[in-house]
């Protein structure tokens, strides 16, 4: 097999990692027009159009910053394809009448498919992780957030008015709660596994 | 909860265990799948967690650029309530306007529509070197470059992918003539780069302001054309 080669569009996504405003910029200029023009052509507006494009934004940065997303297809089909399947769930959900998603077979290849698939996977376990994070108490809600952000034990004890010691043990036991109950989601092992 | 697990697991992650008890560690993964999984379950939650609060600053920062340019994209002027008498001086202040910038700026631009895609060559052949150049120089816009290194591949190989990246190359570094009898020639044929080829004679039409003309070319390009949205946004704009 050979080895996969990155599109150069994969600057689009290093970029944005990198919190560029002018590939913001670019992005908006050069792709958003297609979509916005897609999601008014298909029951949408302007707003919803706004709405779209945003919520793919962050979740490619959020993909791009864990170094999960290799672009193996042009960015304008990928990002096209995303906003038009997000705007198609949207309109599902918001719409009595079924709606039925049609593949432009002509304008992405199998790999683009695929990686886009691989978004929308990434995007649906985070937000089953997100979920079960707020099952958490808030005492540990706080603590592990505390704990990702502050980074140093000795601060985050201070923080909270505890000791050390205490501070390891507790976040060691949110984690694990946090653990037993993701292993018991069938839906988050099946995304994990793909 | 297996409290007593976790200590062990985190532990292992910490790079505090002896040499045995890694050992032992690590054979019992090998050999207890539901430790094995509870362990992989262990990382991924961390793994999550770092990715959820790992970068929320730069998220925070990212979201604010990101509302910045959509709100201007989208264009949200502030609403202000107007008095009855506001309605029609504004109307006849925007008829005005409008009749002034009339046929001036209600066009599209070459500029708007111009988005060269990247090239992206998946050659293994003799010219592979060249190519791989021209593929640099055309995604580095240094299409004057491009242009002479994908001359020098077209006299010892014709392939429609690669005159198609030279017409782009000819049109961006403005040789319209030359690129338009590159496209013309493409379009002749059956290959997958016929309806790019016929949207880019369509845009050099766009780019002369000949706009009667684009539009005919746009009116020939199949629905199917991967980039018909574009195709619609234009022909919608030159309407």
């Amino acid at each position: 097999m050979g080895k996969i080669k990155i599109h150069p569009d994969q600057k689009y996504i290093e970029r944005l990692s990198a919190n560029n405003l002018a590939v913001i910029q670019e992005i908006y200029k050069k792709f958003v027009p297609k979509v916005v023009f897609y999601i008014k052509n298909n029951s949408g507006d302007q707003d919803h159009a706004q709405e779209v494009v945003q919520e793919i934004m962050i979740l490619l940065f959020n993909q791009a910053k864990a170094k999960t997303l290799k672009l193996t297809c042009p960015f304008d089909a990928y990002f096209f394809l995303l906003c038009k399947r997000k705007w198609l769930n949207e309109l599902k959900k918001i719409s009595s009448k079924a709606v039925t998603i049609h593949e432009d077979v002509g304008s992405i290849n199998e790999a683009g498919l695929k990686l886009v698939q691989k978004t929308e996977q990434f995007d649906e376990k985070q937000q089953l992780f997100d979920a079960t994070f707020l099952k958490l108490d808030d005492k540990c809600q706080e603590l592990l957030k505390l704990s990702f952000t502050v980074k140093k034990m000795k601060e985050v004890a201070k923080k909270v008015n505890l000791t050390q010691c205490d501070v390891q043990k507790k976040i060691l036991l949110c984690v694990g709660q946090l653990t037993e109950w993701i292993q018991k989601q069938n839906q988050f092992k099946s995304l994990t596994n793909n | 909860m297996n409290e007593q697990r976790y200590i062990i697991f985190d532990h292992y992650l910490q790079g505090g265990m002896a040499a045995e008890e890694k050992n032992n560690f690590e054979n019992q993964l090998k050999t207890d799948p539901e430790f094995a999984a509870a362990f992989q379950t262990f990382k991924t939650v961390h793994l999550q967690l770092e990715t959820k609060f790992g970068n929320e600053k730069e998220r925070e920062v990212f979201r604010e650029n990101l509302i910045k340019v959509s709100d201007k994209h989208f264009y949200k002027p502030k609403v202000i309530a107007l008095q009855p008498w506001h309605y029609s001086v504004a109307a006849v202040v925007m008829i005005l306007v409008g009749l002034f910038f009339y046929n001036y700026n209600r066009r599209p631009s070459f500029e708007d529509f111009n988005h060269p895609e990247s090239a992206y060559f998946t050659e293994e052949d003799d010219v592979n070197a060249t190519l791989k150049q021209a593929e640099t120089a055309f995604n580095s816009k240094e299409y004057k470059k491009a242009v002479f290194l994908f001359e020098t591949i077209l006299k010892k190989k014709k392939k429609p992918e690669i005159e198609y990246f030279y017409g782009v190359s000819l049109l961006q570094d403005n040789q319209i003539k030359k690129a338009q009898n590159v496209f013309s020639e493409i379009k002749t044929t059956t290959s997958a780069y016929k309806d790019k080829a016929t949207w880019n004679l369509a845009l050099i039409k766009l780019k002369q302001r000949n706009f009667q003309a684009c539009k005919k070319i746009l009116l020939s390009i199949p629905e199917d054309f991967e980039d018909y949205v574009e195709v619609q946004i234009l022909l919608r704009e030159l309407e």
